[in-house]
C-alpha cells in the first residue's frame, strides 16, 4: 500500500516504530527544515544591534536550561527550585577554569567546547548528589532538597574566597578558526553556537524518549509503583534525571560563562530558579516544543515590563523602582494564571494549532 | 562562660520565632497536605500591616499587634479560596508552585509599597535598657517576643486537640473521605487552616518585626529557612516545629559564634540548617517527630 507521505489525514500507524517518528510526514519535515534554515540565516539579513542580540542569546541560553527543567520536571514529575543553581556550577566551573588558569589560557580560548562539556559533567555530578534523596522520598521532600541546595550554592559562592565572594570572575574571549572573536561578533557568535546546542541537544531529548531509557522517566512520574512492577529502578531513574537536567543546566551555565565573559552570583539566584519554573511552566511542561515557547515567551514579556516601567516611571516618584515590583508581580502571574487555566502551556495551543490545520480546509 | 550563655539564650530567642514561623507552614501541611512556599511573604506582609498600623495609622501596639493578626487572617483565608480552592484534587506538584507563583506576586505586591526597599524600625515601647543576669543580657522586646511566642504557640496546641474546630482539622488531614462522611466540610477546612497558618505568620512577623527592624529581605527568608526546621521537627508535628525551632536557632547561633571568622568561614549561621535538612533527608526523612509514613520509593 502506497502511503502518502506528504499529507496525512489521519494516524495509519501499522507498527510501534512508526509511532515513535520524529517527523510523522515528510512535509513536518520540510517545514521544520525551513525553519531551523530561517533561524540560521535571519541575522544575516536583519543585523540586530548588541541590546537585543543579547536577549536572542539570553532566551536561547534559557531554552537549554529549561530543557533540562522540563526533563526533570516535565517528563520525570520532580519540582526542582535550584535549578538556577545548576546553571550556576556550570557557570563557575567555567569561571574556576579562568581564575586557576588566567582568563586568557589557551584551554578557555581554543578548547571551550571541551569546557562546555566538562561544565555539564560538573551539572551532572551535582545534580545525582541533589538527586540523593530521591532514592528514599518523593514529591514535596525532593522540592525541599533542590532548594537546600539553592541555598547552599548560593553561600558557597557568596562566602567563599576562592569564587570571588559572588563578584564577576572575568573570562576571556574564545578563537575561533577565523581568529580571536571580537566584540561586533560576539553575540553572533554566540548566538549559532548556542543555536546549534540546542539543535543537538533537542533531538537528543527526542531520541532518548525512544529509548528505554526515556521511557523510564515517564513512567516512573505516572506511577512509580508499576513502573517498579515493570523493572525499573524508581530511585535510581529519578537520580539519574536530575543528573541528565543537571548536564543541561550545566551545559547553559557554561554558555552563559562565555557569553557575558564572566560569571556572578547575581545571575544564579533563588529568583532565577522561579523564573526558569515559570519558563517551563508557561512553555508548557512534559512537552518538548514548550521548552522553545516558555523562555521566548518569559524572555520578551520580561523585555515589554522593563519598557512599560521605563515608560510609567516618567510619571512617578523617581523612589519608586518600577521594575524591580513588576518582574516579580508578572512571573507570578503569569505562574498562577497558567496553571489554573492552561495547566498544558502554550505547547497545548500548539497542538491545537495543529490538529486544526491538518484536515485543513477540511474540517471535521 | 557568660558569652556561651548569651548565645544560648539568644539561640532560644531565635528558636522560638522559628517555631512560630514553621507553625503555620506545619498547619497548613497537616490539613491539606500543601507545602506553602509563600510563607515568609505573608510572614513579611504581617510585619509591614503591623508597622503600618502602628506608625501610620497610630494605633498602640498592643491593639495594632491584634488588628494586623485578624486583617491577616483574612488575607490568608482569602488566598486560600481565590487560589488555591480551584486546584483541590490537582496533581500536588501543580499545588505546589502556585504557592511559588503566589509568593511572587506578593513579592512584587510588596516591591510597590516602600517597604519593599526600605528600612523601618518600630517605635520603641518597652523599656531599652536590657535585663542583664550574670552577664547575660536579653533585651525586653526579646523577652515579649519569647513570651508572646509561647502563649501563642501553647494556645494553638490547645485550639488543635480539644476545640471543634481543632479536631476537624485534624480529621481531615487523617483522612479526607472519612471526615467528609461525617459531615465535616473539607474546602472550609483547608481555607481555615489557610487563616490560622496566616495568623500565626503575622503573629511572627510582628515579633521579628520587633527584635531586628523591618527589612522586607531578611522578613521573606524567614519563609525558606522554616523549611530545614520543619523537616528536622517532622512535617506534620506542631510538637516538632517547637523543639526543631529550638533547636535550629542554637545551632544558628552556636554557629555563628564559634565558627565564623575561624578557618575562614564566614556566614555559616546561614548555610548549616540547609546542610542539616539534606543530611535529616537522606537518613530520617520523617523528622524527629513526624509521623512515619513517608511512602518509600
Amino acid at each position: 500500500m502506497s502511503v502518502n507521505r506528504w499529507l496525512a489525514t489521519g494516524n495509519f500507524f501499522t507498527a510501534y516504530q512508526e509511532e515513535q517518528r520524529t517527523f510523522l510526514t515528510n512535509l513536518d519535515r520540510l517545514i521544520f527544515s525551513i525553519f531551523l534554515l530561517i533561524l540560521f540565516t535571519w541575522p544575516i539579513f536583519f543585523p540586530l544591534n548588541r541590546t537585543y542580540m543579547l536577549v536572542v542569546d539570553n532566551i536561547l541560553v534559557a531554552v537549554i536550561a529549561v530543557l533540562g527543567l522540563n526533563l526533570v520536571t516535565g517528563f520525570a514529575g520532580l519540582i526542582s527550585i535550584g535549578h538556577a543553581a545548576f546553571v550556576g556550577v556550570g557557570a563557575y566551573t567555567i569561571a574556576s577554569f579562568s581564575r586557576v588558569l588566567g582568563d586568557s589560557h589557551i584551554l578557555l580560548t581554543h578548547f571551550w567546547l571541551i569546557l562546555i562539556l566538562i561544565g555539564g559533567l560538573f551539572g551532572a555530578i551535582m545534580g545525582a548528589i541533589v538527586g540523593l534523596p530521591s532514592l528514599r522520598l518523593k514529591h514535596l521532600y525532593l522540592a525541599i532538597a533542590t532548594l537546600s541546595f539553592q541555598m547552599i550554592f548560593e553561600w558557597a559562592i557568596k562566602f567563599l574566597t576562592f569564587f570571588n565572594q559572588g563578584q564577576t570572575i572575568s573570562v576571556g574571549r574564545v578563537m575561533w578558526f577565523t581568529g580571536e572573536i571580537g566584540r561586533e561578533n560576539h553575540y553572533l557568535f554566540w548566538y549559532y553556537v548556542t543555536l546549534t546546542l540546542i539543535i543537538l541537544l533537542g533531538f537528543g531529548i527526542r531520541n532518548l524518549f525512544k529509548t528505554r531509557y526515556g521511557r523510564a522517566l515517564v513512567a516512573v512520574r505516572d506511577n512509580d509503583r508499576a513502573a517498579d512492577a515493570m523493572g525499573m529502578h524508581p530511585g535510581l531513574t529519578k537520580v539519574y534525571a536530575f543528573a541528565l537536567s543537571g548536564f543541561l543546566a550545566g551545559v547553559a551555565g557554561a554558555v552563559h560563562a562565555f557569553l557575558y565573559k564572566g560569571a556572578g552570583i547575581e545571575s544564579f539566584t533563588l529568583h532565577h530558579s522561579i523564573t526558569y519554573l515559570a519558563m517551563a511552566i508557561v512553555g508548557g511542561l512534559g512537552t518538548l516544543n514548550g521548552s522553545f515557547w516558555g523562555p521566548t515567551a518569559i524572555q520578551i514579556l520580561n523585555l515589554q515590563v522593563e519598557k512599560f516601567s521605563e515608560y510609567a516611571s516618567n510619571y512617578l516618584p523617581s523612589a519608586m523602582n518600577l521594575a524591580t515590583a513588576l518582574r516579580p508581580l508578572t512571573f507570578g502571574l503569569v505562574i498562577v494564571l497558567f496553571l489554573m487555566f492552561e495547566p498544558r502551556g502554550i505547547a497545548n495551543w500548539w497542538r491545537i494549532a495543529k490538529s486544526y490545520t491538518k484536515t485543513w480546509p477540511f474540517r471535521y | 562562660m557568660s558569652y556561651f550563655f548569651q548565645i544560648v539564650v539568644s539561640g532560644i530567642v531565635v528558636g522560638s520565632i522559628y517555631a512560630l514561623a514553621a507553625l503555620g507552614l506545619v498547619l497548613i501541611y497537616k490539613s491539606s497536605r500543601v507545602a506553602n512556599f509563600a510563607h515568609g511573604q505573608i510572614i513579611a506582609s504581617g510585619a509591614f500591616i503591623t508597622y503600618a498600623l502602628t506608625v501610620w495609622a497610630a494605633i498602640p501596639i498592643y491593639i495594632s499587634f491584634f488588628i494586623s493578626l485578624i486583617i491577616t487572617f483574612f488575607l490568608a483565608w482569602s488566598v486560600e479560596r481565590i487560589f488555591l480552592r480551584r486546584l483541590i484534587g490537582e496533581p500536588i506538584i501543580s499545588v505546589i508552585m502556585v504557592t511559588i507563583g503566589l509568593a511572587s506576586i506578593i513579592d512584587g505586591l510588596i516591591y510597590l509599597t516602600p517597604f519593599g526597599t526600605k528600612n523601618f524600625s518600630f517605635p520603641q515601647f518597652l523599656p531599652s535598657e536590657p535585663i542583664a543576669i550574670a552577664g547575660v543580657s536579653i533585651s525586653w522586646t526579646q523577652l515579649a517576643g519569647v513570651i508572646i511566642t509561647t502563649i501563642l504557640i501553647a494556645s494553638f496546641s490547645w485550639f488543635f486537640k480539644k476545640s471543634t474546630i481543632g479536631i476537624s482539622m485534624r480529621a481531615v488531614s487523617d483522612d479526607q473521605f472519612a471526615s467528609m462522611s461525617v459531615g465535616i466540610s473539607v474546602p472550609s477546612v483547608f481555607g481555615l487552616a489557610w487563616a490560622t497558618a496566616g495568623l500565626s505568620a503575622a503573629a511572627a512577623g510582628g515579633i521579628i518585626g520587633n527584635i531586628t527592624g523591618l527589612n522586607f529581605d531578611t522578613l521573606h527568608a524567614f519563609g525558606i529557612v522554616v523549611f530545614p526546621v520543619v523537616i528536622l521537627g517532622g512535617l506534620d508535628s506542631i510538637l516538632g516545629a517547637v523543639v526543631a525551632g529550638i533547636i535550629m536557632g542554637l545551632i544558628q547561633q552556636f554557629a555563628g559564634g564559634y565558627l565564623d571568622g575561624n578557618w575562614g568561614l564566614n556566614g555559616t549561621g546561614e548555610v548549616l540548617p540547609y546542610i542539616i535538612l539534606l543530611i535529616i533527608l537522606l537518613i530520617k526523612p520523617h523528622g524527629l517527630f513526624g509521623i512515619h509514613e513517608i511512602e518509600r520509593v
